[in-house]
């Protein structure tokens, strides 16, 4: 594409210290359906090109959706200009950016059927039928199915040399249904949180099956009891729950930006302090994180990030021990990193990249455990399936989650289905209560499509895994 | 620009073949400097335009959206939109598009916020490094602006086009444990005035020393306005008029009973030339002066278009801007209505956890000062509340006067009893 030369040119003769062109198209496909009724069948194209200027330990960005060479030059300039303008406001010498070499690289999602070439009326047909399921039991009042497909077309040059060419594709189906009683109303929803694949996962899922599922699950909720009165109990939670717990408390305090202060304005900071690397006991010897931006089918395996860096895989959390953070060039040498860990990324091509959550799992435990082992050897705890209401403060510490789907263990077995439960917790409370973890059979991915952060507000996407691991003396009760 | 978003309509009348259509064209212009810890992090500057047509034959929709605005593009939009219509399932619920109808006044974009250059913009956030330095503290935040020209057409006839603005300056200044935001926000730069901002920064700042230990319990609040306005915006997403009449929310079967506390209301204004709003939704329902709330009864929801139409009444487009009334209560008279209690600048992280009965959690946040026999003793820990907002109102001791404190929101200090605190945080 002749505006990539183009742009770092211009930025060279304008004495630019660095320069990246993102030149980004993105595709989307979305279909609501709610009882029925199609209230949203779009396709939708954002398309244009983001210019990033370092200059003087500072940044520029500047966007446009006009592709002439009279425009390139002009994002280019405004990039320029704004950051001599941010440069007036730098602490000591500036910002530095962690060496990285060249690529010249191409990326694209593995998948066998490409979603955006399946025909609307199959899609419609298919998301009817479900929709169809779940009304056809009585009590469901209200049946929702979302599906978005979406793919990043990017061409990213910067003066270092690199070259890119990046698609990146995933989908991601929700299906929720919705039971009305006289006295409550209670949701169950199938959300697996979006992969990087084609429409053969869509296809794999059964849906159909997984709606008679959710629509049996949603009618029991809405009828089961409440656990009453707070108090410690264990929990044992799903990976599809634990994907948003470690979301929260372990994947946005290891931003290295928030632990920075970066975000102290708006997202907040992070208690996960650089003098705590190599020493502090985030969780039990048995939690292992690791953040993996090759992880097939992961929604932050997009070959490189945005900053032209490329997906790596390291211990974020090992042997409970917090190790290192997720980074960006930028953020990486204010703590003398030395090198980035690919985390910088971008929702659209106007959006200035930030230092975002890689895909960040839980390793599955080393000793053969199955999660019917794991609930027998449990006498009193709590059983949570799906992700509900989840809140923490403002320094990822304290924080309160729900869930989907509740069941109460007694001596061992699944006693009886429960709703609006809520467990209190705290870091580092939480994750060294955990004691034993499911082995690699029962290990599954879930994805976040709606990471918010930032000002302006973005949106990112990344993988989190986990087997079903069970935490000890947690406070966990029913709901006011 | 105004040419260049009628222009788009015109195109889309001429060449559209669709039983019905609804086009929602937005150009928007942003310039944004991003600051933490005394440094600018982030610079963004940019404009782009959205098209987005909804398409309708026999009943069947479709829509597209692209952000390029030329011939051979828009054609590619219409044939996108008219395609996705055309092998789509009829929509039961869909409702022909608005006709002609007379567009309310609003106040439009600022002038002085459409010709605040970058400059300016960095020299408000070095202001900002400077008084965080002369208190040996970092400050963080975000100088914005956005302009923004919005046009709606429908094959029935409605044709609107208004323009707004926004100026935005938050600041968090930060010394060891000490931590607080404030920030302002206008469709009006000109009403901007930084050392005021500031001032109210450092004296906010400066009430706050090292937190000490304080447990969760029911206790006395006083919420400032930017607390009322982060707790009561959650009102937004969830009263809802076929959400209710569903069964799936609180308000089920409450619409003209006195839900709310007596003293609450709560009102979505567009003749407040203070507040910011837009004359009418992308559906095309004009905006009014519409009370939500008088006097603790539940007086209207949001309706759209295919329930208003089910219903047999008028839609209502949803909370652009809230608008609670106050009393004249200060807040050092409040400081002697309870024993003791906790003044809250703002909440954080506000979640639902129950949906049908309205439940939220949240936690506090940018400091909260303990109070006993009338006077600020100290600062305390952030805690977690487990609330609901209809009741909360049921507890209002005592009303200050409605201020704005953002752009889009005037409210006022609200001193209230028994505030459902379940957890703490150890900062």
């Amino acid at each position: 594409m002749k505006y990539l030369d183009l742009a770092l040119n211009e930025a060279e003769i304008l004495g630019a210290d660095y320069a990246d062109i993102r030149i980004q198209k993105t595709t989307s496909q979305s279909i609501y359906l709610q009882n029925q009724s199609l209230k949203q069948t779009s396709n939708q194209v954002l398309d244009g090109y983001g210019i990033r200027i370092f200059k003087d330990g500072a940044w520029g960005f500047a966007h446009s959706n006009v592709y002439s060479a009279e425009a390139v030059q002009k994002t280019v300039k405004r990039a320029f200009e704004i950051a001599k303008l941010s440069a007036t406001a730098k602490k000591g010498a500036g910002l530095c950016l962690a060496p990285e070499r060249s690529y010249i690289a191409s990326h694209k999602t593995p998948m066998s059927i490409d979603p955006f070439s399946v025909p609307l009326s199959e899609k419609v047909a298919l998301m009817l039928e479900v929709n169809r399921i779940l009304k056809s039991y009585e009590g469901i009042r209200q049946a929702v199915f979302y599906l978005i497909m979406n793919r990043d077309e990017k061409l990213f040059a910067s003066t270092l040399g690199t070259r890119l060419e990046l698609s990146n594709t995933f989908i991601d189906p929700i299906i929720v249904a919705t039971a009305v009683t006289a006295e409550d109303s209670q949701s169950r929803t199938f959300d697996e949180g979006g992969r990087a694949i084609g429409w053969e996962w869509i296809e794999s899922l059964d849906l159909t099956e997984k709606a008679k599922q959710i629509a049996q699950e949603a009618l029991i909720k809405v009828k089961a009891e409440t656990l009453g009165a707070e108090q410690r109990r264990s929990l044992i939670l799903d990976p599809n729950h634990l994907g948003l717990t470690m979301h929260e408390s372990v994947g946005h305090p290891t931003e290295l930006d928030r632990v920075l202060g970066w975000e102290a304005d708006f997202a907040g900071i992070s208690f996960a302090t650089p003098e705590k690397l190599g020493n502090y006991q985030y969780g039990s010897k048995i939690v292992n994180f690791v953040g993996d931006n090759t992880l097939p089918q992961g929604l932050a395996t997009n070959g490189f990030d945005d900053d032209g860096v490329p997906g790596q895989k390291w211990h974020i959390i090992k042997d409970g021990i917090l190790q290192e953070y997720g980074s960006t060039r930028d953020t990486a040498m204010e703590i003398g990193l030395g090198y980035s860990r690919g985390c910088n990324r971008a929702t659209y091509y106007f959006d200035q990249p930030i230092n975002r959550i890689p895909n960040l799992y839980l390793l599955p435990g080393k000793e053969p455990l199955t999660p019917g082992q794991l609930i027998a050897d449990t006498e009193d705890g709590v059983y949570i399936q799906g992700r509900g209401s989840f809140s923490i403060d403002q320094h990822r510490i304290n924080f309160q989650f729900g869930g989907d789907f509740f069941w109460e263990i007694k001596d061992g077995k699944l006693y009886r289905p429960l709703k609006k439960v809520l467990y209190k917790s705290c870091n580092p409370e939480f994750w060294n209560s955990c004691d034993a973890i499911c082995d690699e059979r029962y290990w599954r991915p879930f994805g976040v499509v709606n990471c918010g952060k930032g000002q302006p507000s973005q949106t990112a996407r990344m993988t989190h895994g986990s087997a079903p691991a069970r935490f000890r003396n947690i406070r966990v009760g029913g709901s006011q | 620009m105004k040419e260049i978003l009628s222009h788009i309509a015109e195109f889309v009348a001429q060449n559209c073949t669709a039983d019905d259509y609804t086009l929602n064209v937005e150009y928007s212009d942003s310039h944004e400097t991003r600051f933490a810890q005394n440094a600018i992090t982030q610079h963004i500057a940019g404009s782009n335009i959205n098209i987005y047509l909804e398409t309708v034959f026999a009943g069947k929709t479709g829509s597209a959206s692209i952000n390029q605005d030329d011939p051979e593009a828009l054609k590619r939009l219409i044939t996108t939109a008219e395609n996705t219509a055309k092998l789509n399932q009829e929509d039961p619920e869909y409702v022909p598009s608005q006709g002609f109808c007379d567009i309310p006044k609003c106040h439009g974009a600022a002038d002085a916020t459409m010709y605040l250059n970058p400059e300016k913009m960095v020299d408000i956030v070095k202001a900002s490094i400077a008084n965080a330095h002369a208190k040996s503290a970092s400050v963080s935040g975000m100088c914005e602006k956005h302009y923004q020209m919005h046009l709606t057409a429908t094959k029935n006839g409605f044709f609107g086009i208004y323009d707004n603005s926004y100026f935005g300056h938050s600041m968090t200044l930060k010394k060891d444990a000490v931590e607080t935001k404030v920030s302002y926000s206008s469709r009006d730069y000109a009403t901007f005035k930084l050392m005021d901002t500031i001032g109210k920064l450092n004296t906010q700042f400066d009430s706050l020393g090292k937190p000490q230990s304080f447990d969760p319990q029911k206790i006395a609040v006083i919420l400032r306005p930017s607390a009322l306005m982060d707790f009561f915006g959650f009102l937004a997403w969830t009263m809802n008029r076929r959400y209710a009449d569903e069964g799936f929310s609180p308000y089920t079967d409450q619409l003209g009973q006195s839900f709310f506390g007596k003293d609450f209301s709560l009102a979505s204004l567009i003749s407040d030339p203070d507040l910011s709003s837009t004359p009418f939704s992308h559906d095309a329902i004009t905006a009014k002066d519409t009370s939500w709330v008088k006097d603790g009864v539940l007086a209207n929801m949001p309706t759209d278009r295919y329930w208003a139409k089910k219903l047999g009444i008028e839609p209502l487009r949803g909370m652009r801007n809230l608008y609670i009334p106050g009393g004249d209560i200060s807040e050092a008279e409040m400081l002697q209505m309870v024993p003791k209690g906790l003044i809250i600048n703002r909440f954080w992280y506000i979640r639902t956890v129950d949906p049908k009965r309205g439940e939220l959690t949240g936690m506090t946040r940018d400091g909260v000062l303990y109070f006993e026999n009338g006077k600020v003793s100290h600062a305390v820990n952030n805690l977690r509340f487990n609330e609901i907002p209809h009741e909360v109102t049921r507890r209002i001791l005592a009303m200050g006067k409605s201020i704005l404190c953002e752009s889009d929101s005037k409210m006022p200090t609200l001193l209230v009893e028994d505030f459902n605190f379940v957890d703490k945080t150890d900062f």
